[in-house]
């Protein structure tokens, strides 16, 4: 039979042997036959043609002081060739691409530059070498264009001889050597990318395992998983599992689990992912020296138990093959669709430039994670491994048990330490959902238990470092929403000075934008705009609540001090907070308030009837002048008085005028108007002012209910919302529930309108008219805006100046353009839905903190803060 | 903004040809981008009265500035008070009168005194009526001061906050003007423009011949000029000069708090690396800089404002001899964690721990000793007995202060880090000793024990 040479999927096939030997016409015939692609070959006759045009130099004959010169040139050709060739494999195996190089190679050094490439790059080099008979290689060399001459034939021949006895040592791959006839009847094959895999009909990846047998068939079954005649389970529709490894030790049944994905694995349903545990085990059973320890020891003592059962011979032919299973277990698998890279399934962890590739280097990374922590430069780095995954596909991986399926930058941790009394978690793809059983473990509060420790570190503060330069936080349903360093920075400060602690604090309400400029003269705001903007997005339903003229507060409120530290990590009855998260109300007030509402709401059923243990409710608290008394005597007040005074005084003291140089009826209304504009500018805000030396006289509208302790609220329509804010205030006579109308037709359109005026012609500050649901998105896919405030032209005179209806006045002001806000806004309320949706996770402060402490870095961004 | 004058006595209608304003005629013009109109309101040989108003344009004062941060912008009340706004946009209009330089043949009126009044208004001012008074009776007037009672459907305020002010006295036009103009920005102390040389300029012409013997002359060149620098080239008067003096002669109570932190650093054994959490303008930084043996310097901060000015502070420390380490300001804050500060030699928290609310510092200590794990930590916090010292009553020392402890509270959440962290403390007092309440200031120095570890 002709030799085969297998080449691997990607990485560096070396032709080794002498001019003449047959090198670039072997792989002429491997481009004839479609083998190989001709831009899958690199040779240096090409580059020195590339370079210099001319692919030799030939200076015998020459007298010696032209033929050094000659020389010296060619050198300096070939030196420049090579260079830039090499730049070229490396790129190639950078890219995971297979190259040959056709080029002599005799050098020990010409090798070992390839190695090294092949090293850092992480694919093989193979080395194919050519052996032919000198007298061959010399006749060869007599027909060919520019021949090389005897000497160096010799010379070379004489070279490749060493070749032949050092080559195996040198670290390739692996090393074929042809002979003679064998270089023109040797048969190649290319072997696929053993770590690409289709996704075929859909697959459900598994996290740890760990020995816990009866989880994994309970997650199997409700998979959809049928046990059939065979003892296997199959899929109805064809899908197969994946296995993150670490399917053993640890839990109660290690073996049995073995076997079962051994069996599985080996019928071609399921695949499973090398991890740092089923490597300890493969090595073990190689005999190699190890402790075994975390778990481990239990896999011995049921092999020891097996043996006791099966006999001696039996366990060896079984732990033969196990082994061989574990050891041929792959780093990690790509998993594709339609030919593409969607899903890369890794143990531990992986780099974005190994995905795809296979060394020692990148096994033991996929094994253990980021165990050095120090990055090419051998710089500590800063951040976990998916921290800095960039490249588009999903990583899903295990190894580090989180209470909570973790996706970070489109990496998903699917370990939930069900061996710690977690569960057992599956991701379904293309599906992209989770399926998950409880653990029948026990779970126990002590220090070996990640998840127990994980819990107990869930409050400790933020790393500032990851978040003082600058970072993004992926938002669900939205994508990266990125800040800047220097607007994290006097976020931070707040968050160090002013605010509530910052593990109480799981959203900041996001800012609201109004509407497109009124088309209607006389209009800064219309609620023609906003609804013209939900249509022209596709939505023909939606609700327009009365916007209270209050202060914004979030209400965390718990069914009782004690379970508060389970959420926020200390005891309190709940909080009350402000937009940029300060103490609503001072502590005394506070407390009177919170216990209030708190007993209201045991009293009213509130927590029993949802089994929650709090409830985060975004509202307004009225009156205005409750959190804005200095704001209001400070400016509102006391600008009010500037004005009705000045232009009082003014109007008095040209009215008695006894010399009347001409006429003075124009200025004598234009005062009398003005007079009025401030008159009415005092009424307006004096409308959202009441005492409140009483509690009873302070209002709280809840507009959305954000969260209990295990779900969240975003997916309810705006009219469940309000009318869960209808029940509240049956419970409470603190909440009052809010004026709305929906919109579905052109008749309750305009009935909206007709409200709108007349609502605000009697001072109110205005509506909110949002999607029926709270999160939208528009035909393309992308997030509309959850709310657009349409204020009344009274009103708008405390924002832009009692004179702003003026009509030269206003026609400056309708130049302005909301489109920075509501593209801020729609940050913000990502940003809000993401901090919310980890709260209720219960994820760790830094990650929730991460995501509001970008709302307020947004915040100090300066953008027209008058919109 | 309004400014009426009224001029009583004979020839009183010459006041028109002082001002170079016909009486015929409505004045009505734009300047500096706002409207200033000017009418007579009495013209006759023996009383002459006029009014003067400007109205800037509201829109335009906002969209022209640069600085968007505060929603309250176009409810702004430079739109209505006097000030030196509206000083600048009447100045035009009252150029001849100011400058007194009428035709030729009215010359010799400039410095003829009539029986002068001048009301103006409103004006919003932090100084009290009695003050007022007091700027103005000196240079001979008769002061009036109405302030409108306000009502609200709600408490809002008790009083007014603007106030409308009548001068009236024996006096010529154009020095009327010249006080006017020297004491609204007195009055508003808040200044439209960039104050700089010019102003020193302006202030001695139209101050000339009264200022220097004003008995507020100090007070009305420090609320003109602002800044120290100006202040000084204006030079104030001896007495205030000296009483400035003897309060810097003291030595103030933090100072000697920075004294007796360095003090204590160099008795240490360790003090190679130090972190100065919470530096603020980084005063301590700055001083610890210089002790010897020194290597690191970390001053921790999260004001912004704070920071500029310790990054100022420690530039300047670049260039002189006997720094041993140049400290290194590092953005953080006891809220949040940074792996930079830990395994330090000695972390100092000066008057930090009563800015954080007490329920806070568990966890706040908890990161500190449980994992930052200084060979040092020193604490100071004020002594809450030595307020009775200050007859502070309730209040505490500072505004932002969370709480304040006793001596005995003190030390007692002192032993209680210690029984749960690795470390060993000594308490101690700074500051005159007060035999009933102690000394102002209290100083805990916590040292990390020897030997196997303890978890919080």
């Amino acid at each position: 039979m002709d030799k085969k040479i297998v080449l691997p999927a990607m990485g560096i096939v070396l032709l080794v042997g002498p001019s003449n030997s047959g090198k670039t016409t072997l792989l002429a015939r491997l481009i004839e036959e479609g083998m190989i692609q001709t831009t899958e070959v690199v040779g240096s006759d090409q580059f020195r043609m590339l370079l210099s045009d001319q692919p030799y130099m030939d200076w015998t004959g020459y007298p010696k002081d032209q033929a050094d010169v000659l020389y010296q040139e060619y050198q300096e050709v070939s030196e420049q060739a090579f260079e830039m060739m090499e730049k070229v494999v490396e790129k190639r195996c950078r890219l995971g691409k297979l190259t040959f190089v056709d080029a002599t190679h005799l050098h020990p050094d010409d090798r070992a530059k390839y190695l090294q490439l092949g090293l850092k790059n992480h694919v093989p080099v193979v080395a194919v070498g050519l052996d032919v008979h000198e007298k061959a290689l010399l006749y060869r060399d007599q027909k060919r264009d520019y021949p090389r001459g005897k000497n160096r034939i010799k010379q070379q021949n004489y070279r490749f001889r060493e070749v032949k006895r050092n080559i195996k040592k040198e670290g390739f791959h692996s090393v074929y050597m042809l002979q003679n006839e064998a270089i023109n009847t040797v048969r190649f094959e290319r072997l696929p990318n053993p770590l690409w895999v289709d996704c075929g009909a859909g697959v459900d990846f598994i996290g740890d395992i760990h020995g816990c047998y009866d989880e994994l068939i309970q997650l199997l079954k409700q998979l959809g998983y049928r046990l059939n005649d065979a003892g296997l389970y199959i899929h109805p529709t064809g899908r197969k599992f994946v296995s993150l490894g670490d399917i053993m030790s640890r839990g109660p049944k290690s073996l049995e689990t073995i076997s079962f994905i051994y069996q599985h694995v080996k019928a071609g349903l399921a695949y499973m992912i090398d991890s740092n545990h089923g490597w300890k085990i493969a090595r073990w059973l190689n005999g190699n020296q190890v402790k075994l320890a975390h778990g481990d020891e239990r896999v011995a003592e049921e092999f020891n138990q097996f043996e006791q059962e099966y006999g001696p011979e039996k366990t060896e032919r079984w732990k033969e093959e196990i082994k061989a299973f574990l050891i041929e277990a792959p780093a990690h698998l790509v998993f594709q669709q339609d030919g593409i890279k969607q899903v890369v399934a890794v143990h531990a962890g992986i780099r974005d430039r190994y995905i795809g590739k296979q060394s020692k280097r990148i096994a033991d990374f996929c094994r253990y994670g980021d165990v050095s922590a120090v990055d090419e430069h051998g710089k500590p780095t800063r951040d976990d491994w998916f921290v800095q995954h960039q490249s588009a596909e999903l990583i899903v991986w295990g190894h580090d048990p989180q209470p909570y399926p973790m996706m970070v930058n489109r990496t998903i941790n699917i370990d939930q330490g069900v061996v710690f009394g977690g569960a057992l978690t599956a991701f379904r793809f293309p599906e992209k959902n989770f399926v998950s059983v409880k653990s029948m473990q026990p779970f126990t509060m002590e220090e070996n238990n990640p998840l127990w420790k994980w819990k107990k570190k869930r409050f400790s503060p933020p790393n500032m470092q990851k978040l003082i330069t600058g970072y993004g936080v992926q938002c669900e349903g939205y994508g990266e929403v990125k800040v800047r360093g220097e607007s994290v920075k006097p976020a931070v400060d707040l968050f160090s000075h002013f605010t509530i602690p910052l593990e109480a604090i799981p959203y900041l309400p996001p800012t609201m934008s109004p509407p497109e400029v009124a088309r209607l003269d006389g209009y800064l705001e219309h609620p023609a705009e906003a609804i013209a903007y939900y249509r022209k997005h596709g939505i023909m339903r939606m609700i327009a609540q009365k916007k209270h003229m209050g202060s914004r507060a979030v209400l965390l409120i718990f069914r009782d001090a004690q379970v508060a530290k389970d959420y926020i990590g200390y005891q309190t009855n709940g909080v009350i907070y402000t937009r940029t998260g300060r103490s609503f109300f001072h502590k005394d007030d506070e407390r009177q308030m919170i216990s209030r509402l708190q007993r209201d709401f045991v009293v009213g059923g509130y927590f029993a009837q949802h089994q929650t243990d709090y409830v985060l409710i975004d509202a307004e608290i009225m009156p205005w002048n409750l959190k804005a008394k200095e704001l209001i005597q400070a400016q509102y007040a006391h600008v009010g008085e500037a004005a009705i005074q000045d232009r009082q005084h003014l109007l008095d003291r040209l009215k008695q005028i006894e010399h009347a140089p001409a006429d003075m009826t124009p200025w004598l209304d234009e005062l009398a108007h003005k007079l009025h504009n401030a008159e009415q500018f005092q009424a307006v805000f004096e409308k959202y002012c009441w005492d409140t030396s009483d509690i009873e006289a302070i209002q709280i509208a809840p507009f959305h209910i954000l969260a209990h302790s295990q779900k969240t609220f975003f997916q309810q329509s705006h009219e469940w919302h309000m009318e869960q804010a209808r029940k509240l205030s049956q419970m409470s006579s603190l909440m009052i529930e809010t004026a709305f109308r929906v919109i579905e037709s052109e008749e309750s359109a305009s009935d909206v309108v007709k409200w709108w005026e007349k609502i605000t012609e009697e001072g109110h500050e205005g509506i909110v008219i949002k999607p029926d649901r709270l999160i939208r998105y528009d035909g393309k896919g992308s997030m509309i805006q959850p709310a657009l405030k349409v204020r009344g032209r009274k009103y708008l005179s405390i924002i832009y100046g009692m004179d702003y209806l003026e009509p030269e006045n206003l026609a400056r002001l309708k130049k302005r353009n909301p489109r920075k806000k509501q593209h801020r806004a729609l940050k913000e309320f990502a940003l809000g839905v993401e901090s919310i949706n980890r709260f209720v996770r219960q994820e760790p402060v830094e990650r929730i903190h991460e995501a509001v402490l970008a709302v307020l870095a947004l915040e100090s961004d300066p953008i027209d803060p008058r919109l | 903004m309004q400014l009426s004058i009224t001029a009583r006595g004979k020839n009183a209608n010459v006041l028109s040809h002082l001002l170079a304003k016909n009486p015929q005629n409505k004045y009505d013009r734009t300047h500096k981008g706002a409207r200033v109109r000017l009418v007579y309101t009495t013209f006759t040989e023996e009383e002459v009265s006029l009014c003067l108003f400007a109205e800037p344009d509201s829109i335009d004062m906002v969209q022209n500035q640069k600085n968007l941060s505060d929603i309250t912008q176009y409810m702004n009340d430079r739109q209505f008070v006097v000030s030196s706004l509206f000083c600048s946009y009447i100045r035009s209009a009252l150029s001849t009168a100011l400058n007194g330089k009428p035709k030729p043949e009215w010359a010799s009126y400039v410095a003829q005194p009539f029986q002068m009044e001048a009301t103006f208004g409103p004006v919003a001012t932090d100084l009290p009526d009695t003050a007022l008074k007091q700027l103005f009776e000196p240079l001979g007037y008769q002061v009036i001061i109405q302030r409108e009672a306000v009502s609200y459907t709600f408490t809002a305020k008790q009083k007014s906050s603007v106030r409308f002010v009548t001068i009236s006295g024996q006096v010529p036009l154009q020095l009327l003007l010249r006080h006017i103009f020297t004491l609204i920005p007195v009055l508003d102390h808040n200044k439209h423009y960039f104050i700089d040389q010019k102003e020193i300029e302006k202030l001695r012409r139209y101050g000339e011949g009264w200022l220097d013997d004003h008995p507020l002359r100090d007070l009305i060149i420090k609320r003109t000029l602002h800044f120290s620098k100006l202040i000084r080239e204006m030079g104030l008067t001896k007495s205030s000069k000296e009483s400035e003096e003897k309060e810097e002669g003291q030595v103030p109570l933090n100072q000697l708090r920075y004294e007796t932190i360095v003090h204590t650093v160099k008795s240490l054994p360790f003090h190679r690396t130090i972190v100065d959490y919470g530096a603020g303008e980084g005063k301590l930084s700055e001083r610890l800089a210089y002790i010897e043996g020194a290597k690191e310097i970390l001053a921790v901060e999260p004001s912004v404002h704070a920071q500029t000015l310790a990054q100022n502070r420690f530039e300047r420390l670049r260039d002189r001899k006997n720094i041993h380490a140049q400290p290194e300001m590092v953005w953080g804050s006891l809220f949040y964690y940074d792996e930079r500060l830990k395994g330090k030699d000695i972390m100092i928290l000066c008057e930090v721990i009563e800015h954080l609310d007490e329920m806070r510092l568990e966890r706040v200590f908890a990161t500190i000793m449980g994992e930052y794990q200084p060979q040092a930590l020193i604490v100071t916090t004020p002594n809450a007995e030595y307020n009775a010292r200050y007859q502070l009553f309730d209040s505490y020392r500072h505004p932002d202060h969370r709480f304040e402890w006793t001596r005995a509270e003190f030390l007692n959440w002192c032993h209680q880090l210690t029984s749960c962290y690795h470390y060993e403390v000594v308490t101690t007092g700074m500051g005159e000793n007060d035999e009933k309440y102690g000394e102002p200031t209290q100083m805990a120095v916590f040292t990390r024990r020897k030997g196997g570890e303890k978890h919080g």
